[in-house]
């Protein structure tokens, strides 16, 4: 409870508690030396004090005898106040003298005098009586006895006197020794004072920096690094170090749960990221299935305006051929829509394409083939190739002159790809439309079409790399499309 | 961890501390004693007697006054009174009167006075006695006075016991006529006549002559220069030198012994000091009287206390005397030791 007062109060506060205590108890101590010393002091000059008394009754025997000495010669009035006035301060003197019967030398001494006083005080009024009385013989005799006691009186008083001053000064002395042994103990009292005060002033002051001290080394510790392991520090003091701990403490907290907060943010953000990453390969999707769809109802209205012209000039059978044809292609369109197919089923789509535009155009367009059998099972994105031939055919060899134009397609490894490559003799494309085309800047229907784009763009999406497309052309020689599909676990 | 070891420091630090303070504490009572204690160094212990009475010596350097003095003082302190040897310790020394006289006018309760046979004695005495203070004389009376009880030997037995040891000498030596040397004190006039009369009363019949000499034994000092011209004045040397008191025997023994006299002359002496019971032992000193000073205090204590009580006293009280010489020397050594 006095620990948790002192730990409560203010800094300032403690500073002079501590300083005040330990002023105190020195002072307390000084005084306490100080008053016993002068007690001491007071007991040593207290010694002689019994010399200087029998010297007081020496002096007044002596002017007690003057006196009577005096009153008996002349009768004078002087005298005899001298006497009187010096018998009533020796009646009070004596009253000081010891007057029992003991063994101690100096006591016995005092109660001889004090008896010696007595009679010598009684002769004196018996001469002064008999000088009244004018009896010269009396006052005489009276006189004599008087001088002879007085002589006596300060043989004794002397005696006295010096035998108490001998033990006086043995007193003295033994007390002056004795003195100084208090003055050691006194030194050592004060020692032990003075380093119980150093020690209560090292407690104190620890006790009021030993926070600061702890509020440093947590401060230190979280300036560190990682303040979530840092456990808060324990308010001791109620003083301002405790009001700075604890808004240290709170600091701590908020410190703690900003980094929680951020933490958390930081897992949402990364969550929509792969989200929105998702959605994008979505619309993708979407926006191929949408261009696929457009592909569609294109080419079914030509190839259906040739199976009627097809129909009206000749008899079923080769309708019939071109309708399985032309039903194959819709059936492939509507199967792979946009899934990966095997290479050899994409040729067999190119191959029906090829035989419908033969049917189409009568027979006057070439197709080759060099396919490298190893690769037909080569998965790769549907309708690739199709929109190639069909661009080689539209942009490549329409006006030549039937018979002329001619489409290659060849298969062939090269290190890890596998190359699709469509091939024209056609008049070629322009180096400017090319590079447009490769950095997908040309629209749809400014270029050699919208199936070559849409290819490019499917490949991309699929494989992440523009290089995986190339077309070589120079004019009048034709043109040279070529997909290098690479060769992985997943596609072959 | 840190914090627990700044913990167990500050205790140890607080514990140094609390022992500190009590040792400050402490400290701080035992120096009050200590000081208390400084003052107790003038206090002397004490006892108080109801009554004080006044021992007067004839010589108060005397060692059979002294004995008697040391004796009176042991057994009047269980008596219920304390003895003071009147004149003692002073600066200067007074005479036997100016010491009564003293005794007188401090008031004491009773006197004990080695007494003679002088008027003034007489006379102060009787003072003494108008002042209401009783006086036993001791050793020497003080018969014209009004002393109320005496303390003594018997003079004329002592004289006669003397009588007897000369004889003795003079059967031992076998040398008649024996010559004898008796050294009288001045102021003990009327008690040394006596033991002279009786010491002559004992030998009669036998060739003794005596011849005696006064020893002036007025000054401490003046006894053995006294004795020393006695025995310088002589012709013949005595057979034997008769002493009748403590001094005069120790002056006597040393004046043999200075003169190369042992085996000439022997001694007989009174009292039993260190000197004179070695020179028994050497043989200078024949034999020696000694009053048996215990009893002597015993009787005057009680008859001053006898006499306050009662107001009635014996007159006389008979002490009794041992002699001592060669065969029973040696019982008496120790005794003499503390005299130092």
């Amino acid at each position: 409870m006095k620990a948790n007062f002192f730990a409560n109060m203010k800094i300032s506060r403690k500073l002079v508690a501590v300083f005040l205590a330990t002023s105190i108890i020195a002072m307390g101590v000084n005084i306490f030396i100080y008053l016993n010393l002068n007690i001491a002091l007071d007991k040593i000059n207290q010694v002689f004090s019994s010399n200087i008394s029998l010297n007081e009754l020496s002096d007044n025997l002596n002017q007690i005898h003057a006196g009577l000495t005096g009153y008996l010669e002349t009768k004078g009035t002087d005298d005899l106040e001298l006497y009187y006035a010096s018998t009533q301060s020796m009646n009070t003197l004596m009253k000081d003298l010891n007057d029992t019967v003991t063994d101690n030398s100096v006591k016995l001494s005092e109660r001889d005098i004090r008896n010696m006083l007595e009679t010598y005080l009684a002769t004196a009024d018996e001469a002064i009586q008999a000088k009244r009385g004018r009896n010269i013989d009396e006052y005489t005799t009276k006189y004599n006895e008087c001088t002879r006691i007085k002589d006596y009186l300060n043989t004794y008083i002397y005696s006295v006197n010096n035998e108490q001053f001998r033990t006086n000064s043995n007193n003295y002395n033994a007390l002056v020794n004795s003195l100084r042994y208090t003055e050691i103990m006194s030194m050592l009292i004060f020692a032990v004072a003075s380093v119980m005060n150093i020690l209560l002033i090292i407690i104190l002051t620890n006790t009021i920096t030993r926070p600061l001290t702890r509020l440093s080394a947590k401060a230190d510790e979280i300036s560190q690094g990682s303040p979530e392991n840092v456990e808060p520090l324990e308010v001791i003091s109620d003083d301002e170090v405790g009001k700075v701990t604890r808004a240290f403490n709170e600091m701590l907290a908020s410190i703690k749960d900003y980094i929680a907060r951020i933490r958390t943010q930081l897992i949402t953000q990364s969550e929509m990221k792969e989200k929105n990453l998702l959605m994008e390969t979505h619309l993708k999707d979407a926006q191929l299935k949408y261009l696929q769809s457009q592909i569609n109802p294109h080419f079914l209205f030509n190839t259906l305006n040739a199976g009627a012209q097809l129909a009206m000039m000749e008899g079923a059978d080769r309708t019939v051929e071109y309708i399985r044809n032309m039903a194959d292609f819709f059936r492939y369109n509507v199967k792979k829509n946009s899934e990966t197919v095997k290479l050899s089923e994409e040729i067999e789509l190119v191959d029906s394409y090829m035989y419908i535009l033969n049917v189409r155009f009568a027979g006057e367009m070439l197709f080759e083939k060099d396919i490298d059998e190893s690769l037909l099972n080569v998965m790769v994105p549907s309708m690739i190739i199709q929109p190639l031939v069909e661009n080689s055919i539209k942009y490549g060899i329409k006006d030549l002159e039937p018979g002329e134009g001619k489409i290659t397609l060849s298969v062939y490894r090269e290190g890890d790809n596998c190359c699709i490559r469509v091939s024209d003799n056609g008049i070629g494309t322009d180096e400017d439309i090319i590079e447009k085309i490769m950095s997908n800047e040309k629209k749809p229907s400014e270029t050699r079409g919208v199936g070559i784009t849409n290819v490019m763009e499917r490949l991309d999406l699929h494989y992440n790399n523009r290089e995986v497309f190339e077309i070589k052309s120079k004019k009048n020689e034709g043109t040279h499309v070529t997909i290098k599909i690479p060769l992985e676990d997943g596609n072959v | 961890m840190k914090v627990s070891r700044n913990k167990v420091v500050v205790t140890i630090l607080a514990g140094v501390v609390l022992v500190l303070f009590l040792a400050t504490v402490a400290g701080l009572f035992y120096y009050r004693e200590m000081i208390r204690k400084l003052g107790e160094v003038r206090e002397e212990v004490f006892n108080e007697y109801p009554r004080l009475y006044a021992y007067i010596a004839d010589d108060p350097d005397s060692q059979l006054s002294n004995r008697i003095y040391k004796e009176i003082s042991e057994y009047a302190v269980e008596h219920d009174c304390y003895v003071e040897m009147t004149g003692q310790n002073l600066s200067s020394s007074y005479s036997k009167a100016d010491r009564m006289n003293i005794a007188i006018s401090s008031k004491v309760d009773g006197i004990i006075l080695e007494g003679d046979d002088s008027e003034e004695t007489a006379r102060l005495v009787d003072k003494a006695t108008a002042n209401g203070i009783p006086v036993v004389t001791v050793l020497t009376d003080c018969q014209t006075s009004s002393r109320k009880s005496f303390v003594g030997l018997n003079n004329y037995s002592l004289g006669s016991e003397y009588g007897d040891q000369l004889a003795a000498i003079g059967e031992e030596q076998k040398k008649y006529p024996l010559t004898a040397l008796i050294l009288l004190d001045r102021d003990d006039g009327n008690a040394d006549d006596i033991i002279h009369a009786a010491i002559q009363q004992a030998v009669v019949g036998r060739s003794v002559s005596f011849t005696s000499a006064i020893v002036d034994t007025s000054s401490p000092f003046t006894s053995e220069e006294s004795i020393m011209n006695i025995i310088d004045g002589i012709d013949k040397m005595p057979d034997v030198i008769i002493c009748l008191n403590d001094r005069t025997t120790e002056s006597a023994i040393q004046c043999v012994v200075e003169k190369n006299l042992v085996g000439k002359t022997t001694i007989l002496g009174y009292y039993s000091s260190d000197t004179i019971l070695k020179a028994i032992d050497r043989g200078s000193v024949y034999a020696t009287f000694t009053i048996e000073t215990k009893t002597v205090a015993r009787q005057c204590v009680n008859a001053l206390n006898e006499y306050n009580n009662t107001g009635f006293v014996s007159e006389y009280n008979p002490a009794n005397y041992i002699m001592i010489n060669r065969d029973n020397v040696a019982d008496y050594e120790p005794e003499d030791k503390d005299e130092g």
